[in-house]
């Protein structure tokens, strides 16, 4: 009996609502509004049995909806007043289950075109979200009492909660209401999830009470779990974290809540979940990675190892977390050795993007800041391995920031694992890097968010920052001011110049060359040595004819000495020296240096002397050389240039007058009125460019005793392709440079994808200069084949290299040879002027 | 008071930037030069004040004291008193007309200069052998002290002049060397002078003449103290060695010296101090041939004189009337007398 009332109930109210859905579709619309109240008074619980209602909701509902938005073109609609059209048709949107209505309201959206009807929809729709029906959606699910939910459906809604900013704009263009906006919509959807989230804390503690229901927090954590994996994580998460923590900070039962929520997100969004997290704050996770597998490879590898985007704050929060609690402190040490692994891994130094060994050495420092004393005695065993591994290779690197990287984490962990006796100590350029770096050491900017409320951390954060910033703002003031500044002081008077104010020398430097050059060799006397030295370049620039006599014994004295009395700017006084020899003499000098490059017994600083004074060389020498005389010749040539007396020639007045007016009027536009400034000289460097290059080129595979280029002495090889791509670059318009160009072309092939950073580097540079500087004609003629395999080449390196030099590098030198290419293409014909 | 500060900022930028602008002013040269001492120039003197030609005398090592009239630019006369042996200290009294010189035959003379005389009026005989300058020290127009080196290397004698009676004899108890100079002064706050000594130990001493008793002792440098020079209003002296600091000193209300720390100098030694009457700078001949010109209050170093070709021995603020006349001479090994103008504006 009871199954057939059932029955008969469920028939009743199908037919009643067909009846009703037919009359709404006719265009008879007499009895609409009764039809509406009808239908209205099915979402009541006052008028029908709860059977009735569950059967309208469940099956009908939806139904009724679409039928609704199909007629809102209709006359009866537009018929009714303002009053009852919110009363009864968009209280029916309004009362009912909110996920099917949102889900009509969403399609209808996008169903129709911009109109009236439309804007209402708009309407009903924001009327919706500010009405809290959100909350209620997610409420329902997490009662369980969303009738219908099949997994498709539950996708589709997700999709739709997810996702309704960026649908309500690609419909709405600018009409767009705020409420629609990410940056409302977001935090709503967040606190309804937060609302969801209390009843169901409501709902835990009142077991007494008779509503006592079962709790699913699946949907809760689905649709947070879809909002991170699209990116809108970090805007739903600041709204709630906060929230989250204060309240998991006292009350167990929302620890458990929230705990639950993050345990039962969806796999593949949990990434998102616990980045836009850690992001946020980390307190409320509670023991989630020790639990759940993808969560711990996220937390303890992902955001350390894989991943270096983030900020350092980041890291400290990752750390901390891990370190706040005894069960995840053993993670902290197994990260700690992962991190360690890391840092000493040569390869890693070798082939990894500065940027992350920088966040590797961050990590490192932070797990190391963090560890406790005992724990430390545990691991110093392994920490010293990776000390003394990871020191060796960063400072193999021949990049100075990564050296500098090096220094500065070895001496922070030798400090942190030796109290006092044993301390590594570097001497490094302190930098904003390495001072952010030693920073970390000091755990001061982190703190336990256990142990202190959430307020006071997050008026922590920019208090710091701030002070930080106020501390730079006002320290660099108070700098050039004495400490006990009056105004009754010296102030009023300026000092003069007193740079001339320098140490007097006893001995007078020397006059003559020879003299010089003398006491060079075989003084024993320091002042005279250096004041000798100190003479070396003016003598030999203002003697060119002595010193052609001397210049290679010179350079080889030069070449040969040694720092023995700590003269100040030595290094530049004898490059300076050695430089003046090279531009004075320059055919026997450079035979000398290039051959001296590739023999016995020479140090690697004195190879790359050699290097330095070739190009400083080649340098000075393509430099146009300004002369005195040139300002006579050009206002001789001025006064040639005066229009001759024309005496009787009846030139028109006109004329005369107009030329008048020309040479009185000043143009500002024109620059260049008054003779040309820079006149031709001639090129010093061209007629010997070959000289510098080719010497070079021999020999660099043919490894010595003590020099092996392409070896272990990758530093000196780095910077003879880099002298080479120099030499090149300055031979511009020279007619060896398409010979010095191919050769170069080769040269470097064979080291492209050397393993040190320098060298590609250099390399890159090299192929550069040579695209600039060859005639484009000779570029496609010389080059053929190889010009795309080095095309290739180039695009792979600035794809994948993992230095961002390298890469930018290449970039531009696939730029120059397009452009290059190109013009030869166009104009085959006409050589090259352009530099 | 965020905002005043930002506003106090923007005071004191186009300030700062003008100093800077400033800063880089070329030193400057003096304004003419005195020839024809022929020696070098080891005392120069200032006078002045007064309706007459300005003056300035010098006293060089072959003997001679110059009297140099600064209106024509040359030697109103030649004072050749102490037998050839070098002048090492000359001084005018108040009253215009007595110069007293000190040279190293052991005499002190006092000349009368008036009315174009160039007469011996009276001497002293010291018994020193050493290169110390006198000090005087004026208690009324006709009445004076002199401090001088006496016979015994650490002995100091003070007499009053005109009537050459000994006052007091100073000898310091403990081992300090020979005395190298002095300066004879009266502070406000004691009824009696007090002297200043520094001795080639590098040690200087505040003695009480009255009592005959040393105040107070500290040891300035590690070399012979070679000059000193003392601001009596400000309490404030400062001396030099033949190293490269100048030691800056303080008195304080219970006639202590402290060292303040002072300055350090590009080149070592230093021949004499002075300190221009108003008391904003101090000027120092330095054994390098330059004069370095320091602002007194902080010792800010305002500038490096660069003229003589030999090192500089003596080094005179003129005492002009009008604060925009003022000079400063410098008086140097290679026998010439170089006179500047600095920082007269204000």
């Amino acid at each position: 009996l009871q199954r057939n009332t059932s029955v008969s109930d469920s028939d009743s109210v199908r037919l009643e609502v067909s009846a009703c859905l037919r009359c709404l579709s006719s265009s008879d619309s007499s009895r609409n509004i009764t039809v509406l109240q009808t239908l209205l008074s099915y979402l009541d619980e006052a008028s029908h049995g709860a059977a009735q209602r569950a059967q309208f909701s469940r099956s009908h509902y939806s139904r009724t909806l679409r039928v609704l938005i199909t007629t809102i073109e209709a006359d009866w609609v537009h018929r009714l007043t303002a009053r009852q059209r919110e009363e009864l048709w968009d209280a029916l949107f309004l009362r009912g289950p909110p996920e099917q209505a949102l889900l009509v309201l969403l399609e209808a959206i996008g169903e129709l075109s911009p109109s009236t009807s439309l804007d209402h929809v708009v309407t009903i729709t924001e009327k919706f979200l500010q009405d809290g029906r959100l909350t209620n959606l997610l409420w329902s699910y997490c009662v369980g009492s969303a009738q219908s939910d099949s997994p498709q459906l539950r996708e589709t809604l997700l999709g739709r909660l997810s996702a309704l900013p960026d649908i309500m704009a690609n419909k709405l263009h600018h009409n767009i209401s705020p409420l629609f906006l990410p940056q409302q919509y977001y935090p709503l959807l967040a606190s309804a999830m937060l609302t969801a989230l209390q009843r169901t804390c409501q709902a835990l503690r009142g077991q007494h009470q008779p509503d006592n229901i079962n709790c699913s927090l699946a949907f809760v954590s689905q649709t947070l779990g879809k909002l991170c994996l699209q990116g809108h994580g970090g805007l739903v998460l600041a709204a709630m974290a906060p929230r989250l923590s204060a309240c998991t900070r006292s009350d167990m039962v929302w620890q458990r809540v929230c705990w639950k929520l993050f345990e039962s997100i969806p796999q593949r969004s949990m990434e998102c979940v616990l980045t836009a997290l850690v992001l946020a704050v980390s307190g409320i996770v509670g023991n989630l990675v020790l639990r759940n597998k993808k969560a711990e490879f996220v937390i303890t590898h992902k955001l350390l190892l894989l991943q270096y985007k983030y900020e350092t704050g980041v890291l400290r929060t990752v750390l901390g977390y891990l370190a706040a609690d005894r069960d995840r402190r053993p993670l902290l040490i197994q990260v700690l050795r992962c991190i360690c692994q890391a840092w000493a891994n040569p390869s890693a130094v070798k082939h990894t993007p500065m940027e992350q060994q920088l966040y590797v050495s961050k990590a490192l420092l932070l797990s190391v800041s963090l560890l406790k004393d005992q724990e430390l005695q545990d691991l110093r065993s392994e920490l010293l391995q990776c000390l003394l591994g990871g020191m060796q290779s960063h400072l193999d690197s021949s990049v100075l920031r990564i050296r500098c990287v090096g220094m500065v984490v070895g001496e922070c962990l030798s400090s942190r694992m030796d109290n006092a006796d044993t301390k590594l100590k570097f001497e490094y350029e302190q930098d904003e890097e390495t001072r952010e770096l030693l920073s970390l050491m000091t755990p001061s900017g982190w703190c336990e968010p256990e142990s202190e409320s959430l307020q006071e951390t997050k008026e922590l954060a920019p208090n710091t920052c701030s002070v930080a910033s106020q501390r730079r703002q006002t320290t660099p003031p108070l700098a050039p001011t004495d400490p006990d500044s009056d105004l009754d002081s010296d102030d009023e008077l300026t000092p003069y110049d007193m740079t001339e104010d320098q140490e007097v020398s006893q001995t007078s430097p020397p006059r003559y060359l020879r003299d010089c050059l003398e006491s060079l060799m075989s003084s024993e006397d320091a002042m005279r040595v250096e004041l000798s030295l100190k003479a070396a370049d003016p003598l030999v620039r203002r003697n060119a004819f002595a010193a052609r006599e001397i210049s290679v014994q010179m350079s080889k004295v030069l070449l040969h000495m040694e720092d023995k009395y700590n003269i100040q700017g030595f290094l530049i006084l004898r490059h300076a020296a050695m430089v003046a020899l090279a531009v004075t003499d320059c055919i026997p000098v450079t035979q000398y240096l290039t051959t001296e490059f590739y023999s016995l017994n020479y140090s690697l600083r004195q190879r790359l002397d050699m290097l330095e004074v070739l190009v400083a060389a080649a340098q000075e020498l393509s430099l146009p050389t300004t002369d005195k005389k040139n300002s006579s010749i050009i206002s001789a040539l001025d006064v040639a240039e005066l229009p001759p007396f024309q005496g009787h020639d009846p030139v028109h007045w006109r004329q005369v007058v107009e030329k008048r007016i020309q040479s009185k009027t000043r143009r500002i536009s024109k620059g260049a009125s008054q003779p040309a400034t820079a006149k031709a000289t001639p090129n010093r460097y061209a007629p010997v460019a070959g000289y510098f290059f080719f010497p070079l080129l021999k020999n660099y595979d043919k490894p010595e005793v003590t020099f092996d280029l392409l070896g272990s002495d990758h530093l000196v090889l780095g910077r003879l392709i880099h002298s080479l791509g120099l030499f090149m670059h300055l031979a511009v318009n020279a007619p060896v440079a398409a010979q010095m160009g191919s050769a170069l072309l080769d040269f470097v092939w064979t080291v492209r994808y050397h393993t040190d950073q320098m060298v590609r580097r250099g390399v890159l540079f090299a192929v550069c200069s040579v695209f600039l500087s060859m005639p484009s004609q000779n570029l496609l003629l010389d080059l053929g084949d190889m010009l795309f395999e080095t095309r290739t080449w180039l695009t792979d390196v600035a794809e994948g290299d993992p230095d961002a030099d390298c890469r930018s590098l290449a970039v531009q030198s696939l730029v120059l040879l397009d452009k290059s290419l190109k013009k030869q293409l166009k104009d085959p014909q006409s050589p090259s002027l352009e530099s | 008071m965020l905002k005043l500060s930002v506003a106090d900022d923007a005071n004191v930028q186009p300030l700062a930037s003008l100093n800077d602008h400033r800063m880089s002013h070329p030193p400057p040269s003096p304004i003419y030069t005195l020839r024809g001492a022929g020696g070098p120039l080891n005392s120069l003197h200032f006078r002045c004040y007064g309706e007459d030609a300005p003056l300035l005398f010098s006293g060089s090592g072959k003997g001679c004291i110059h009297i140099w009239n600064l209106n024509t630019r040359r030697t109103n006369k030649v004072i050749e008193g102490h037998s050839g042996s070098s002048i090492i200290w000359v001084c005018t009294k108040r009253s215009k007309d007595t110069l007293i010189s000190q040279g190293r035959d052991m005499q002190i003379c006092l000349w009368d200069l008036g009315e174009g005389r160039c007469d011996l009026l009276d001497s002293v005989w010291t018994g020193s052998v050493g290169f110390c300058q006198c000090s005087m020290l004026e208690t009324s127009p006709i009445s004076s002290l002199l401090a001088f080196a006496g016979q015994q290397t650490e002995e100091i004698k003070i007499i009053e002049l005109p009537s050459k009676i000994q006052i007091c004899t100073l000898m310091p108890v403990a081992k300090v060397g020979m005395v190298m100079c002095i300066n004879l002064f009266q502070p406000d706050s004691c009824p009696g002078p007090l002297l200043l000594a520094g001795y080639e130990e590098g040690s200087l001493l505040l003695w009480d003449v009255t009592q005959q008793s040393i105040l107070s002792q500290v040891k300035a440098h590690p070399d012979p103290v070679m000059c000193l020079t003392f601001d009596p209003t400000r309490l404030r002296g400062i001396s030099g060695s033949s190293e490269k600091n100048l030691s800056s000193w303080k008195l304080d209300e219970k006639n202590n010296l402290q060292l303040q720390g002072g300055v350090t100098l590009a080149n070592p030694g230093v021949s004499q101090l002075c300190i221009r009457e108003d008391g904003k700078l101090l000027a120092s001949a330095g054994w390098d041939s330059r004069v370095r010109v320091f602002g007194w209050k902080k010792l800010r170093p305002l500038a490096v004189l660069q003229y003589h070709t030999d090192m500089v021995l003596s080094v005179a603020f003129s005492d002009h009337q009008d604060p925009r006349q003022r000079l400063m001479a410098a008086g140097s090994k290679d026998q010439r007398i170089s006179l500047w103008s600095l920082y007269n504006e204000s």
